[in-house]
């Protein structure tokens, strides 16, 4: 004994750190997630304040050029635009050929593309590839067509490889006073552009046709552009080259101008009344929490900002701006900045409960809509065929009065994009400097991955510690057990031991079949639509009745682990396997979800990591009968009711918007909204989020 | 015995020769010590449209040296970029410094020997050193021999010990210091003027050790040199700080003039450039007062009168030579008698002699010429000499016959 002694090694540093946190995993994990939720909160004081990180990009340098003339010629296709008959012109395509007869007046190339609206269908297949070219449906009629108009000027000694593309999208059939005057600023800017000599890419001048949607236009648009689409005899699909109209042959059939630098979507809105200045809304989000490179925000909201005296906006959740608990939080960390400065005048981490309670408005809805994998205007499009855009929404209250002073919005419009082409036109390469992972608290304060990172990290940490103080400490339960079984006969010695450590297999089949479920769960919704066309509440039962009688098939056939009745003595203390593999799947689901879009997994561990470690047979604490296991049993039973992701979804509604006129179908046309979109969000939802969910039920009606 | 009278007549003409050449090598050692001519390496190590102004920085000053007067053929220009064609340019074809926009650095009389990516490390040590491969024309190449005063300009982005060439490469403070070392050796240049444009530019200095090198950089160590404005027409910077101040020296100075580098480095005001120019001048033998800026940004030879053609060779002479003022003297001009630049080097093989010894040849040919000064009637001398070539020249035909 005494040579045995010795001969133990002490485990190695790094290994006792862990056996002690598995130990203490419950002090561990409370902590982990309280400074998960702090850090989240922390971060609008945490953001930096953006810079521009691209030298070349070198934004106001230049003085802008756009000169009167060229915004008075912008004024008479404005009121061309809006003068435009379109009683007469029973096509309804003529507007097309206005917009195309002032680009060839300007001296720019032009063609229309004609494209089919697309039906957004979920094609599970599809997922994450890229665009495909779409199949045109046959029974379109003419009338349904959506005709592009897209001008071109060609860079007078550029190599032509290169482009900037301006996306103006107006409703051809009924063209609104802003959508003119947004197809105005691309027009004054064209006109300037036609005459310069300094252009080193092309311009491109999309006036999307949007009767169809915004998003469909500029998505067909862009999918011809980058893999176009050939019929059996080779001839492209679509016969763009004629005039709608006239039938006038244009020369070319689908004009192209190299690899996209960036693209600005212009829009104008009313504005209200009340602000002083004009607004420039900005608005970034593509599909699945995408972001355009920060240069590019920081570029437009820097030229608004110094050049045009714009006041410039990101979307923020309004609800969050006057709750009284972000209020009295701001006014906690206003006084800690206060304290510690007073002790060093260097920790200047202070911030100004305004400041914050804006910040934290807007990261909440950068946040949201990063999770959500909408985009959030037709610059999203871009983003999928790697193009950093943007929406540059000026929300004018002169378009009000547009008819006293109409320069002086065309003027102010036109600098600004001018200004920014000029910018994106010094550029070498594409935008790569600046960071695309990112979260805006402000236009121009942002909190970078490095950053964003922190609060999720310190949610997931606990998910792999409980994991194995929960695996540890059931082997050590089953193996005690078993040494009382096994000391009686000795024959059946081996294969105990054999089996003892193959026992979470059970487990892990189980999360294996639940998952299996979610996967089956994941693509309901495609037969379903594939079948019939009924009104939201009833495909949204029928997904979930149908979701239940497979879940009940699957454990008929597959696990009958899951069946609560065949249980012997031995699996009694298995609960704490089941959860133990639980957590990991979950922890497993978080992680991959965070690669793929951070802010989903981030808002999704905020709701599961709670629940997972949490979840406890409720027979045990009703056995115990104190106060502290009725406690527990009760905020399980509202975890799990709260996570359950109808639920879940009309809390976050009720929470960011208001449960003015929810419906219960609602959570279908969400779900709807989120595949035809191709979010991650939902395969999230649907293959991490309620299989654990599905598991923590199990496990809280786990028979003890 | 004919046979060995000629031996001895052909041995007496070889050593004639050699004596002769042994007098013409003599006397060009010598002129080590004499500033003979000047020559301009201007580089510019940045591409890019935003680097618009190290090129107008370089054209610059290029234009000041050939307005002072380098040739062009002795003035070795690098542009990394061409920033008149690039696309982005409002005005094609032209550089300007200035956003007045008055003057057009990118003329017609502008040759560039090496640009694009030509201008790499390689070939800027190549040019220094003068390895090159034996292809590269002699436009291409720093001819400079050991009277040579070479003007090494450079602009680009730099750092602590190193100048960005190109976007790719470096030169270090090491790898210039060896080539300037490497050009001594070679005896390439008498004196060398390193002015250098870049952020850090006075940590390129740091391991230069070479005789004869004088240095100024734009910023000290840990300091950033700084555009002078902005064009808002064009759209980027167009000239540094710090050569703006030098041309703005430059532009008070003509060829004549007698302005000192002491007076253009003691020009620059530390609050207008944004940044300490820095300039190097233990290794320098002179005193910067007495040193005329023409004798590295322009191409002022001195004039030297001397008693006959031949004399200036020998490169001690000059000194007691006076100088043959320019069309404009002024009382000035004193400073630049005293500024002759003979000025001897410890590496300088020559060994001072005395200045009757210091060429052989050229006393003997001086005492020749004194006798036949004072023979009369020189030309009947000749004639005779003539008359007796040809019994010579048959005699000798035949007695080898």
């Amino acid at each position: 004994m005494a040579d045995a002694e010795p001969a133990k090694a002490k485990p190695r540093p790094i290994i006792r750190l862990g056996l002690f946190l598995i130990s203490h995993s419950f002090i561990v994990s409370v902590a982990c997630c309280a400074a998960g939720v702090f850090a989240l909160l922390l971060l609008p004081v945490l953001a930096k304040n953006t810079y521009i990180s691209e030298n070349a990009l070198m934004p106001g340098s230049a003085s802008p050029m756009l000169s009167n003339d060229d915004v008075s010629r912008a004024r008479m296709f404005v009121n061309k635009v809006v003068s435009f008959d379109f009683k007469t012109d029973s096509s309804s395509i003529g507007i097309q050929d206005l917009v195309a007869q002032h680009i060839t007046d300007l001296g720019g190339e032009v063609n229309f593309h004609k494209f089919l609206p697309q039906a957004n269908k979920f094609n599970p297949l599809h997922f994450f590839s890229s665009p495909d070219q779409g199949i045109a449906q046959e029974n379109y009629t003419y009338s349904s067509y959506g005709i592009n108009t897209v001008g071109f000027i060609r860079a007078p000694r550029g190599d032509g490889k290169e482009a900037i593309v301006l996306v103006t999208p107006y409703n051809s059939v009924k063209t609104s006073m802003g959508e003119a005057l947004s197809l105005g600023i691309a027009h004054s800017i064209f006109s300037l552009l036609t005459r310069v000599t300094w252009l080193a890419k092309d311009i491109i001048w999309l006036a999307a046709d949007s009767q169809h949607g915004e998003y469909a236009a500029v998505a067909a648009w862009l999918r011809e552009y980058h893999t176009p689409s050939f019929d059996g005899s080779g001839r492209s699909l679509f016969e763009s080259n004629a005039s709608p109209t006239t039938g006038r042959k244009r020369p070319n059939d689908f004009l192209r101008a190299g690899t996209m630098a960036a693209a600005l979507v212009i829009k104008v809105t009313d504005g209200s009344e009340i602000a002083e200045r004009d607004v420039l809304n900005l608005y970034a989000e593509a599909s699945n929490g995408q972001m355009p490179n920060l240069d590019l925000i920081n570029v437009v909201n820097y030229l608004a900002v110094n050049g045009q005296r714009l006041r410039v906006k990101v979307e923020k959740l309004g609800s969050l701006l006057d709750s009284w608990w972000l209020r009295s939080l701001a006014e906690l960390f206003h006084k800690l900045g206060t304290v510690a400065r007073s002790l060093n005048p260097q920790w200047n981490f202070g911030i100004s409960v305004a400041e914050y309670i804006e910040g934290t408005a807007t990261l909440a809805s950068s946040l949201y809509n990063q999770a959500l994998g909408v985009p959030t205007g037709p610059h999203g499009v871009f983003r999928d065929y790697q193009v950093d855009a943007i929406t540059m929404e000026i929300s004018a209250k002169r378009v009000a009065n547009y008819k006293n002073r109409p320069n002086e919005l065309l003027l102010q419009g036109g600098r600004l994009v001018e200004g920014v082409i000029r910018s994106v036109n010094n550029l070498l390469e594409k935008f790569h400097q600046s960071f695309f992972l990112y979260l805006l608290t402000s236009p121009n304060k942002f909190v970078s991955v490095g950053v964003y990172m922190i609060p999720f990290a310190l949610l997931v940490a606990p998910l792999p510690m409980v994991a194995a103080s929960l695996f540890a400490d059931s082997t050590r339960r089953i193996s005690g057990m078993e040494t009382k079984v096994a000391s009686s006969p000795a024959s059946s010695d081996i294969p105990a031991i054999s089996f003892r450590s193959w026992r979470w297999l059970h487990a892990a089949k189980t999360v294996f079949i639940v998952h299996f479920w979610g996967a089956i769960v994941t693509l309901l919704p495609h037969f379903l639509s594939l079948v019939q066309d009924s009104p939201p509440l009833t495909n949204l039962l029928s997904w979930i009745i149908l979701s239940a009688f497979t879940l009940l098939i699957l454990q008929a056939i597959l696990g009958s682990s899951l069946s609560l009745l065949h249980m012997n003595r031995t699996q009694v203390m298995e609960w704490t396997l089941l959860k133990s593999v639980t957590i990991a799947a979950a922890c497993t689901g978080l992680c991959i979800m965070s690669v793929i879009n951070f802010a989903t997994a981030e808002l999704g561990a905020l709701m599961l990591v709670p629940m997972c470690l949490m979840a406890r047979p409720l027979m045990l604490d009703a056995k115990a009968k104190t106060l502290k296991s009725f406690i527990r049993a009760a905020c399980n039973v509202v975890l799990i009711f709260l996570v359950f992701p109808p639920v879940a979804y009309y809390l976050w509604k009720g929470a960011l918007v208001g449960l003015d006129n929810a419906r219960v179908g609602d959570f279908w046309n969400w779900v709807e909204s989120l595949w035809t979109w191709n979010s991650a969000t939902y395969i999230y939802m649907c293959m991490v989020h309620l299989p654990c969910w599905v598991l923590c039920v199990h496990t809280l009606v786990y028979p003890c | 015995m004919d046979s060995t009278m000629n031996s001895t007549f052909v041995l007496c003409f070889l050593l004639f020769s050699t004596y002769l050449s042994y007098g013409v090598a003599s006397s060009s050692s010598a002129t080590t010590t004499m500033h003979t001519n000047n020559w301009a390496v201007l580089v510019c190590t940045s591409r890019f449209w935003f680097n618009y102004r190290h090129m107008a920085n370089t054209l610059s000053l290029y234009r000041t040296v050939k307005r002072l007067g380098i040739p062009d053929e002795r003035i070795i220009l690098m542009l990394a970029d061409d920033m008149a064609c690039n696309t982005r340019n409002k005005y094609p074809a032209q550089v300007f410094n200035n956003e007045n926009h008055r003057l057009n650095l990118y003329g017609d009389n502008v040759e560039v020997d090496y640009r694009g990516y030509e201008v790499t490390v390689e070939n800027f040590l190549r040019v220094l050193t003068g390895r090159h491969e034996t292809a590269v024309p002699r436009s291409k190449r720093l001819l400079s021999d050991e009277g040579s005063h070479i003007l090494l300009y450079m602009t680009g982005h730099g750092g602590d010990e190193f100048l960005k060439f190109q976007d790719s490469e470096e030169l270090q403070s090491h790898d210039l210091a060896d080539a300037v070392k490497q050009m001594k050796e070679k005896r390439r240049f008498k004196e060398l003027l390193i002015m250098v444009d870049t952020c850090q530019a006075a940590t390129l200095f740091s391991q230069l050790q070479s005789p004869g090198v004088l240095t100024i950089g734009s910023s000290m160590k840990g300091e950033n040199s700084y555009s002078h404005h902005l064009d808002a027409d064009v759209g980027v910077s167009v000239i540094d700080r710090f050569t703006f101040y030098t041309l703005a020296f430059f532009e008070r100075v003509n060829m004549y003039d007698n302005a000192s580098l002491g007076s253009l480095f003691s020009s620059y005001n530390p609050n207008t450039l944004m940044s300490t120019a820095y300039y190097r001048t233990d290794l320098y033998p002179r005193r910067l007062e007495e040193v005329p800026v023409t004798n590295f940004f322009g191409s002022v030879m001195e004039m030297i009168h001397t008693d006959s053609a031949y004399k200036a060779f020998a490169g001690k002479d000059s000194k007691k030579s006076t100088l043959e003022m320019p069309l404009r003297q002024s009382s000035q001009d004193l400073r630049r008698t005293l500024a002759s630049s003979d000025v001897q080097y410890p590496t300088s093989d020559t060994n001072v002699e005395d200045p009757q010894d210091s060429c052989p040849f050229t006393n003997f040919w001086i005492s020749m010429h004194d006798k036949m000064n004072k023979v009369e009637g020189l030309d009947s001398w000749v004639n005779y000499g003539l008359f007796f070539m040809f019994p010579m020249v048959a005699m000798s035909s035949w007695i080898s016959s």
